[in-house]
């Protein structure tokens, strides 16, 4: 049965050649549920073209022991510790670099066809996808669990099985320039009030710069927890409950028309994409800026500190948290090994700093954490990551995006009252849920 | 071999008329010399280029052989390389050596993903419907494994005695004992021990194996199991070992896969599921399975689909003309004036025109997409003004368009340019010397002999923007949304960006076999609007015989 899979990874391509249109850009590749990748992939990776126009062919497994796919700020890290764990076991192991946005969408196509990896890294996020499709294998953590982040083994579990070795956790908190604003402020409304001072004087462009065009349902949910709001109920056990869906429900509602006051009153933009706040921001033009992580690079031009986004009207914020791991394909052809790699290898410290060295994410091993938490920002990101939840990886979430995405967007266009655009968004997810 | 010295019409003519018209010419070939050194060096071209194909049939073969592809498929490769050869070596069926190779790429190229994609808008595939049977099957048995609830956790090593493996495990209080399958734990102080610098390496007569002999019963290793008390003792991974339950098994003579431990019984379901037998509970992953008329039927009546469907498609049509037409008259445009001999420097403004075309789209789009940003695009900045050039339906429509015409007139210029200076300059002093002013000679002469020729890249153009997903996806994302959609769609949606969030961006994940299905009626719709245009082209063309 390989020939019909090998072209399944061409198909989107194939429907638009079909109707005489340019395949350039494979639809299947985007990010559909990995909000925060979609803005810091595209950094990393200038060339995405021609990364699309390969989507068309297979990557094949190379001819190895123990293959590994990961993205190509894993890769260097990864392979010493491969050369290692190969010598030791008298195999060899090869790391594959794909990016980091395609290794799903190609396990998925390559597993099934017995021309997968055994190991991906990915994000927790994908787990419902791949589960659904089964083709990813269990991850026996029982050895490891007690030194990982709870969070982070939480956002691996899936319907009661562990499906993941976290190595990094990421989530939103508030940059805030320390030249403009010296002190944390202590509620919502005081970084308001700075922000809006700042902008008055003139001192600054924008004095709180948000990702909102395209309008960010991920960057946008601590506003919606504050007040209570959420996008599925969890079970006791934090099982994400599809038909349990908040977003209009009353504090999400309220959430909402705490966005179009923000839009009308000026103290957010309804215009900055995400690489606009990157610029103002690290131009000393915005105070202060919330985002992930992964913009730390970026953001060096200022001094800066990175702190929990304060309550807002008493309710505290809790951001989406995303969990990055190792995953096991269900069609591996050695998964005594790959387990024998991620629990031995992988869960130790020393590979768990590389990775947050390369990476820029807070580790998802406690001790490794520790040893990195000296550092303010990262302090700040955890902090904030404590409050979190992690985000839904039940496939459900995948209709939520759009829908979401387009509420904030009429809201911030004025186009329709705040509390009709969420139940509007609400009802749309329900059908296409159904 | 004679591909060199004799164009393909004449060939194919006397193949056609005699069958070795051709050689026999070539016999009676006025410089017998040169054609012998012509054909010498055509027939190793020939030999090299046979080879290559072989070797690549060869390896293509081993290759299938190895993954165990379908027997369809190594006897296809097998034929067309047997073929080739047959066709390429033999003095005979010389039109079938010009036939040959397009056929190849048409087939390759157009049939396979037109047959492919119409075979899978026949099949559920889809997330969670991917898989086969036999690998659905293996997957819900390897998911029922669960570790059990407080078992006992072992340090492991793998120990053999020629064929019999053995582990020597270590509990977590660091008590040792061996296990055997079929024998059980044993503590290490009742056996014979060999201990080299305080390393196990012998027990019983089992030796320790090294990892490299332990990779090489894998297999094996996996498959074992210890049995003791609560249950099964197996490894989990080289090292560690610990007890595991599997509760699902197939039993292939019922079809039914049986849950052991609540005593569920699930039959496998006509939609590539297994299903309990009271229908309450699904087990997941599912398999691919034909599914007929069922995506067709659901793009018409379910309500997530049509609910914004007309709108979409309105604007479609209208975005596709647009676009065809104003790429056209710009690029005509400018092709007439820069066509004209009294313009200076006409070279550097033909260069300068083709540089959108020449830029790749998915950089250029999202540099418009930032010059048109409402507060903080070099546009309003450079006006003075601030046009919500993306955020308005209206406003956003015409930037997509806007952006289109910029990406689009190049061509449009180049094929006009063509076909611009194909029209004779005779027709046009006949024309003065009648006393055509310039209008008239553009609407009666101009006109008609360059819409002949680019007729077929109009309705090409038109097919183009049809599905023009780049410009859309990446300028606008389709939105501004719509108010009060059924589902997500928004004022710059055309069909193929809308089906992208129908099918890939919502649901349970992604729907291939929904798209394919749109694809197709896609297709239709466009292969609809082509034969009437060429039929409505079709008298222009008279005008030229």
């Amino acid at each position: 049965m390989r020939t019909w899979r090998s072209w399944l990874a061409v198909l989107p391509a194939a429907a638009l050649v079909l109707t005489a249109c340019d395949p350039g850009d494979d639809p299947a590749e985007e990010p559909v549920t990995e909000e925060p990748d979609l803005d810091e992939e595209a950094e990393e990776e200038p060339d995405d073209a021609e990364v699309d126009e390969e989507a068309a062919d297979d990557v094949v497994r190379a001819d190895a022991d123990l293959v590994i796919w990961a993205d190509d700020l894993r890769t260097p890290v990864l392979e010493p510790f491969g050369d290692e764990f190969g010598d030791q076991n008298e195999v060899n192991v090869t790391v594959q670099e794909v990016p980091f946005d395609d290794i799903r969408d190609r396990l998925i196509t390559a597993g099934p066809a017995g021309e997968g990896p055994d190991i991906i890294i990915g994000a927790h996020d994908w787990l419902g996808e791949l589960v659904a499709n089964g083709v990813i294998a269990t991850v026996d953590l029982a050895g490891v669990e007690g030194e990982l982040e709870d969070i982070a083994v939480e956002a691996f579990t899936f319907e009661g099985q562990t499906y993941g070795l976290p190595y990094a956790t990421e989530n939103v908190a508030l940059y805030r320039n320390t030249d403009l604003v010296p002190e944390v402020p202590g509620s919502w409304d005081e970084l308001e009030e700075t922000a809006t001072a700042l902008q008055d004087d003139d001192e600054v462009q924008q004095g709180l710069v948000w990702p909102t065009e395209p309008a960010d349902p991920y960057h946008n949910y601590p506003v919606v927890t504050a007040y209570g709001g959420y996008v599925f109920g969890q079970t006791d056990d934090g099982t994400y409950d599809p038909s349990d869906l908040g977003i209009d429900s009353d504090g999400a509602i309220e959430a909402a028309q705490k966005f179009d006051e923000l839009i009308t009153t000026g103290v957010l933009s309804p215009d900055i994409s995400y690489d606009l706040m990157v610029d103002l921001f690290s131009g000393g033009d915005a105070a202060f800026a919330v985002t992930g992580p992964w913009a730390l690079g970026d953001m060096e031009g200022v001094p800066f500190e990175v702190t929990p986004i304060p309550d807002i009207e008493g309710g505290t914020p809790e951001p989406f948290v995303g969990v990055q791991g190792f995953m096991i394909s269900a069609f591996a052809e050695n998964e005594l090994l790959a387990q024998t790699f991620l629990t031995d290898f992988m869960a130790t410290e020393e590979a768990q700093i590389e990775l947050f060295e390369a990476g820029t994410r807070p580790p998802a091993l406690t001790a490794a954490l520790e040893q990195v938490a000296d550092d303010p920002n990262f302090e700040g990101f955890a902090e904030a990551a404590a409050d979190g939840v992690p985000m839904p990886a039940i496939p459900e979430m995948a209709s939520v995006w759009d829908a979401w995405t387009n509420a904030y967007e009429l809201i911030y266009e004025g186009a329709q009252e705040p509390e009709e655009a969420f139940s509007d968004a609400a009802d749309q997810i329900r059908t296409l849920i159904d | 071999m004679s591909t060199t010295t004799s164009p393909p019409d004449t060939e194919l003519h006397g193949s056609a008329s005699g069958g070795t018209g051709v050689d026999a010419r070539l016999r009676t070939g006025e410089h017998p010399l040169s054609r012998v050194a012509d054909s010498l060096s055509g027939l190793l071209v020939k030999l090299v280029l046979v080879a290559a194909f072989n070797a690549l049939g060869i390896f293509m073969l081993v290759r299938m052989a190895s993954l165990d592809a379908p027997w369809y498929g190594l006897v296809m490769t097998l034929v067309t390389t047997i073929a080739l050869n047959v066709i390429y070596l033999g003095k005979r069926n010389l039109p079938l050596k010009y036939l040959i190779p397009g056929t190849l790429f048409l087939l390759v190229f157009q049939a396979w993903p037109f047959v492919y994609t119409f075979f899978i808008a026949f099949t559920n595939y889809s997330t969670g419907q991917i898989l086969t049977q036999d690998q659905a099957i293996e997957r819900i048995e390897q998911l029922s494994v669960t570790t059990l609830p407080d078992a006992p956790r072992f340090d492991a090593v793998p120990f053999a005695d020629g064929d019999d493996l053995a582990l020597l495990l270590s509990d977590q209080q660091g008590q040792e004992f061996l296990g055997v399958p079929d024998d059980g734990l044993v503590p290490l102080q009742e056996l014979e021990v060999v201990r080299d610098a305080d390393q196990v390496v012998e027990v019983e007569g089992y030796e320790r194996l090294s990892l490299g002999a332990a990779q090489d019963r894998i297999d094996e290793l996996t498959e074992m199991r210890v049995p003791i008390e609560a249950g099964e003792v197996q490894l989990v991974s080289l090292t560690t070992a610990t007890l595991r339950e599997q509760t699902r098994f197939y039993d292939p003579e019922t079809d039914r896969l049986i849950d052991e431990a609540t005593g569920t019984t699930y039959v496998a379901s006509e939609r590539g599921r297994f299903v309990s037998e009271d229908g309450t509970e699904t087990l997941t992953p599912g398999w691919r399975v034909v599914v007929g008329w069922e995506n067709f039927a659901e793009v018409f009546t379910n309500e997530a689909i049509r609910g914004p469907f007309g709108r979409v498609l309105v604007w479609t049509y209208a975005f596709a003309f647009l676009s065809t037409f104003l790429t056209f008259a710009v690029g005509l445009g400018i092709a007439i004036t820069l066509n004209d001999a009294r313009v200076k420097g006409r070279k550097f403004y033909r260069l300068a025109m083709i540089i959108p075309y020449a830029l790749p789209t998915f950089m250029t789009a999202l540099i418009w997409r930032g010059m048109m940003n409402r507060s903080f695009g070099v546009l309003n900045d450079m006006l003075g003004v601030a046009v919500p050039w993306l955020n308005d339906p209206n406003w956003a429509r015409f930037s997509v368009v806007l952006v289109n015409l910029w990406f689009g007139f190049p061509y449009m210029f180049l094929i006009c340019t063509a076909a611009l200076q194909s029209i004779p300059d005779d027709v046009y002093e006949a024309a003065s010397i009648d006393g055509a002013g310039g209008w008239q000679r553009f609407h009666g002469i101009t006109l008609p002999l360059l819409l002949i020729a680019t007729a077929p890249v109009l309705v090409a153009t038109f097919a183009f923007n049809f599905n023009n997903f780049n410009v859309v996806y990446l300028l606008t994302g389709g939105n501004p949304p719509i108010v009060g959609a059924a589902t997500p769609a928004g004022h710059t949606d055309i069909l193929i960006s809308y089906t992208y969030r129908i099918a890939f961006e919502s649901g349970g994940g992604q729907n291939f076999g929904l798209g394919a299905t749109v694809a197709i009626l896609t297709f239709v719709l466009v292969a609809v609007m082509a034969v009437l245009s060429f039929r409505w082209i079709r008298p222009l063309e008279e005008i030229n015989e």
